[in-house]
């Protein structure tokens, strides 16, 4: 009987993923249920092979020791990267366990960073992490002190407006990114004007638009996960070390900054990693050094996306003037928030911490 | 033909290849070939590409290729398939195939 | 004459398959570009087989195309790239009357004309896998200048008479079976017996190819390359079958040097049809 391979909704399909579960424990794997969909291969009604996809990333691969020899992965790997293209996603990310490389190579993959041991993630693109430093590379800028740092910036506030002022001041230019996913409350096309009207006046910024490399479902899945999940360390390593191995070279960076996290654990955790892969472990790339920058607070308490958030869903407009600079507060002022309880207000609201990163 | 959106065409299995084709950067026409026989067939393999893409009249796209080892009259196929899924016209003009 | 006892089937859609199936010789290779790809790759393996239609090493070998259904959104760009491509013969799938023949023939005279194809030179094989194919099968094989051959598809045969394939000889194919040779008999053209879908089981296929073979098909389909050497054999004319098929062909040629009208063998006349039979029976010899 030949294998046959189809298509399962994760959600739609109980007794399907049953199979898949006990497939992937037999492997040591756990399901991750933040996959929409897996390609399942049957071989006489025996669920024999599983690959997820999540978003861009494929994940939770495994094909049972019997019907290991390259046709059946291979199969398996084409109409995964098949389902993708379906989704329109083309650029392909993948976290293998390193003694796995070789076999998603054969899937098109190709390595972009290790934590040794661990996982190494993989891209579907002999090139385009190249290709993407080399655009990057064009925006390099001379000096000693070469600074970066991430916004998530949801929206851009006055606290935002005084780390990258801080940041700016300490290095001869400073290149500010936004994350790119559309994963919050206010699009990534309306964040990043917000950052670039709130940065205007600064002369020695230079505003890049986010990647699948800096802060994305890809890099850091954890990052954008709905619950208060504790957040798995290996995953800030990668998105690190692709900062430290590609992206801080392309630029010539030599400090990172990020703001102080008073409040919350697990943002005051991806701190502490930024100190260890960015600085801490030996790498053939350079050190960067992190700087951590105290928040800005009013009235005794750091300035709070969040809570800007929370006050403009509530359309207390006069409480976010003090909050946010100008540009931000037309722009809140011009928009209609989400109804409360709407699906729209709370598929997109992110846990209630505090997600930037900077 | 022009190439307006992404697309694939093609397969990850021994003696076939997986083509990506994207909508070129700046005007140009880039193509990345990685092949299990790429000392031997590279240069070839380029060849027909490009007479694949010529004969097409695609002067900018971005090309990837993961080659298995496929005979050239695949590598034409597949080229082929990609850059109609790519394109916006549905039609093939069976005159401009190699 | 055209021997036509193998054809071995191949997804059009595979190629690793497209690039090395030739070198197991059967006498018709098929293309398939219907059952065996999915919807969504259709596109990808029309132009495969185009191309694979194309290499030399299929020059040589009969090459037939089986194409999606004229009244699906790919037949007729399916028969666009067979015709183009140079395929000898386009299956048409699920035939169930005479004038489906008609509409794929006109279609067939446009793109030899548009492509400079002589008219006339692709030639065409029905599938019958319906109870309305089977009871049209005489008109349908009649149907044509083109149509060189007839095929029994058994499995979608079986689910449209509400039935399925059982052992040994099979009642519920013999009427099939049986109308689609007489259709072939009837029109002078060939006939090909289902796929035996079982490849683990060579037993199996072997007590099918005899039936087949007693039943008087010229071939039958295959679906994996093991196949073909099995059915060569047992096609083959046993040593008694050789011996005597020389006879008569030594006596025609005789006869026919002697400038004499009739042959004769043993004292009895040999008609044309056994003389031909016999130059069949040399040539499957000489196949094997």
């Amino acid at each position: 009987m030949n294998p046959t391979f189809y298509t399962v909704q994760a959600k739609d399909a109980p007794a399907e993923m049953a199979d898949v579960r006990n497939l992937l424990a037999t492997y040591d794997l756990e399901l991750d249920d933040q996959i929409e969909a897996f390609v399942v291969c049957r071989r006489e009604g025996r669920l024999v092979a599983c690959a997820g996809l999540d978003h861009a990333t494929i994940k939770c691969v495994a094909v049972a020791q019997d019907v290991r020899g390259e046709s059946l992965s291979l199969k398996l790997g084409t109409e995964v990267v098949n389902l993708a293209a379906a989704k329109g996603r083309f650029h392909l990310f993948l976290y293998s366990a390193p003694r796995n490389m070789p076999f998603f190579r054969g899937w098109g993959f190709y390595p972009l960073v290790e934590v040794p041991q661990q996982v190494v993630l993989m891209e579907n693109s002999p090139t385009a992490i190249e290709t993407y430093c080399d655009r990057l590379r064009e925006q390099r800028r001379p000096g000693n002190a070469i600074g970066g740092i991430v916004l998530n910036a949801n929206p851009f506030t006055l606290g935002h407006r005084y780390l990258v002022e801080q940041a700016a001041r300490a290095c001869d230019w400073l290149h500010v990114f936004v994350v790119k996913e559309d994963a919050s409350l206010f699009s990534y096309e309306d964040r990043f004007a917000l950052v670039a009207a709130g940065v205007k006046d600064i002369d020695n910024v230079v505003l890049h638009p986010g990647s699948d490399y800096i802060i994305s479902r890809a890099t850091f899945p954890a990052y954008f996960l709905k619950d208060q999940a504790i957040v798995d360390r290996s995953w800030t390593a990668i998105d690190l070390l692709l900062f430290r191995e590609y992206i801080a070279p392309a630029l010539g960076i030599t400090h990172r900054f990020v703001g102080t996290e008073p409040f919350d654990a697990v943002t005051r955790a991806y701190n502490a990693d930024m100190q260890r892969w960015l600085h801490g472990v030996a790498s053939a790339a350079p050190s960067i050094t992190v700087v951590e920058i105290e928040r800005l607070s009013i009235d005794g308490a750091p300035i709070s996306a969040s809570r800007v958030r929370s006050l403009w869903t509530q359309h207390e407009l006069a409480s976010i003037k003090a909050l946010v600079p100008a540009t931000t507060w037309q722009f809140l002022a011009n928009r209609d928030p989400p109804v409360t309880g709407s699906p729209e207000h709370r598929s997109l609201e992110p846990t209630s911490r505090e997600v930037e990163h900077s | 033909m022009n190439v307006i959106k992404e697309a694939i065409a093609g397969t990850l299995e021994s003696s076939d290849l997986l083509v990506k084709v994207a909508p070129g950067r700046d005007a140009t026409r880039e193509i990345v070939i990685r092949s299990a026989v790429m000392q031997q067939f590279g240069k070839q393999i380029r060849r027909i590409v490009e007479e694949t893409l010529d004969a097409l009249s695609i002067t900018t796209a971005s090309i990837t290729i993961e080659d298995k080892g496929a005979l050239d009259c695949v590598i034409r196929a597949r080229v082929q398939a990609a850059v109609l899924r790519a394109s916006e016209t549905k039609e093939l003009d069976w005159r401009s195939l190699t | 004459m055209k021997l036509r006892r193998s054809m071995l089937f191949v997804p059009g859609d595979n190629a690793a398959m497209l690039s090395t199936v030739f070198v197991h010789r059967p006498d018709s290779i098929m293309f398939d570009l219907e059952d065996a790809v999915s919807p969504s790759q259709k596109d990808s393996a029309r132009l495969l087989v185009y191309q694979a239609l194309r290499h030399p090493a299929y020059r040589d070998i009969e090459i037939v195309v089986r194409i999606n259904a004229l009244e699906t959104e790919f037949g007729l760009k399916d028969l666009e790239a067979a015709v183009r491509g140079g395929a000898h013969i386009v299956r048409l799938p699920k035939t169930e009357n005479p004038e489906e023949i008609g509409k794929l023939e006109t279609h067939i005279a446009r793109i030899e004309k548009d492509c400079g194809r002589a008219v006339g030179d692709t030639k065409v094989m029905a599938a019958i896998e319906s109870a309305s194919g089977v009871v049209n099968a005489v008109a349908i094989a009649k149907s044509s200048s083109r149509m060189v051959a007839i095929a029994l598809a058994g499995f979608d045969y079986l689910v449209d008479m509400h039935t399925h394939r059982s052992d040994g000889w099979e009642p519920e194919l013999f009427y099939a079976r049986a109308a689609v040779l007489h259709a072939a008999r009837a029109a002078h053209i060939d006939a090909f017996d289902v796929v035996y879908g079982n490849i683990n089981d060579d037993e199996g296929f072997l007590r099918e190819v005899m039936i087949a073979k007693r039943l008087g098909f010229n071939g039958k389909s295959l679906i994996h390359p093991k196949q073909i050497d099995l059915l060569h054999k047992a096609y083959a004319p046993t040593e008694e079958e050789l011996s005597h098929a020389k006879r008569v062909v030594a006596a025609a040629e005789e006869a026919h040097r002697k400038g004499l009208g009739v042959a004769s063998l043993d004292g009895k006349m040999v008609d044309p049809p056994v003389i031909e039979e016999a130059e069949m029976t040399l040539q499957l010899a000489e196949a094997s």
